[in-house]
């Protein structure tokens, strides 16, 4: 009888040491904000082009969430939104595995 | 991985508009020819659709201190093509830039380009390397979701060196600069994303092995040594 839950130990594997690793650098590194690498990068344009980054306004106007509260809120509809798709299709799948 | 709204001026907005629009208009006609062909590719659309969703809104924090998220467009790679998987792509970078300010209607273009389609055009060489030999497809849909997440942020430090070459050094330098930001965060998050939807393929094998045979995904051979496999 051959182990049959290989590909699950080895995703547990990755997603435990990769909550290990960041716990280790969210302690150690000093001034590691977490921000996220789009506004990093952004950072580098205004360093690279020498103009601050107020200055930079959208080409197109744009809304923007009020606050991080709504961001989130929408984040995680749109999270929501993918894992209704997901459940819903394999829920799907299971059925028509059963009535077959 | 987004560019911001106003951070790549107009000229390059313009170009990798004009590249990423004739990439949606095929796959549209993909979509559609698809879907008429089989009925049951919706689900399995909606399946790898619905990952794309879930992982590109999922920020991750990542070793070098900053955060980022995962692209999830792997799965869709592997069984649509990257012209497909463009358009679920440009729907979800759509909604991030109405409602959450990430990236924006100007840029949308140049971010359609590095998530939906150079990124997924190198997971689609990858796959079609390893189809028809003996790789495991799991090592296979791994590398696949890997590598299209890797050269997402790659392509997006492409496109902002070509637009802000550094005064010294040039494209190559700025190049490597934004690779810094990008590419090294992006390293661990590709790794798990990889697994992940590995882990996934195994359950799609498991129920639906007929349609990814009928859609020519993976041999019937490969898809039944697969199955021994977990079962």
């Amino acid at each position: 009888m051959r182990f049959k839950y290989t590909l699950e130990v080895l995703t547990v594997i990755a997603i435990v040491a990769f909550c290990a690793v960041f716990l280790y650098t969210s302690s150690t590194m000093s001034g590691a904000k977490f921000a996220g690498s789009d506004n990093v990068g952004s950072g580098l344009i205004a360093k690279l082009s020498g103009t601050p980054v107020e200055n930079f306004q959208p080409l197109i106007p744009q809304w923007e969430p009020p606050s991080g509260e709504i961001e989130s809120c929408l984040f995680a509809l749109q999270a929501a939104v993918g894992g209704i798709l997901v459940g819903g299709v394999f829920g799907f799948w299971i059925g028509q595995k059963k009535k077959a | 991985m987004h560019i911001m709204e106003g951070f790549l001026p107009w000229q390059w907005c313009l170009v990798w508009w004009i590249v990423a629009l004739p990439c949606l208009m095929l796959g549209t006609y993909q979509l559609k020819k698809v879907l008429a062909a089989d009925r049951e590719a919706l689900p399995l659309l909606g399946v790898t659709g619905g990952f794309i969703f879930i992982l590109s809104s999922l920020k991750l924090p990542s070793v070098t201190g900053s955060c980022s998220h995962p692209t999830g467009t792997g799965l869709s790679t592997i069984s649509f093509g990257p012209w497909i998987t463009a358009v679920v792509c440009a729907i979800v970078l759509l909604f991030q830039s109405l409602f959450l300010a990430h990236g924006g209607l100007s840029v949308l273009g140049a971010n359609i380009v590095s998530m939906g389609i150079v990124g997924p055009l190198v997971g689609y060489m990858i796959y079609r390397l390893l189809r028809d030999t003996s790789v495991n497809i799991y090592i296979t849909v791994f590398l696949v979701t890997a590598l299209a997440d890797m050269f997402t942020y790659v392509t997006t430090s492409l496109e902002l060196a070509l637009a802000y070459p550094a005064e010294t050094g040039g494209f190559v330098s700025s190049f490597i600069l934004f690779m810094g930001i990008f590419a090294v965060t992006q390293v661990p998050l590709a790794i798990v994303e990889g697994t992940v939807l590995a882990l996934v393929f195994k359950y799609i094998v498991a129920l639906k092995p007929d349609i990814l045979i009928r859609l020519k995904i993976f041999s019937e051979v490969k898809i039944n040594a697969a199955r021994n496999e977990i079962s």
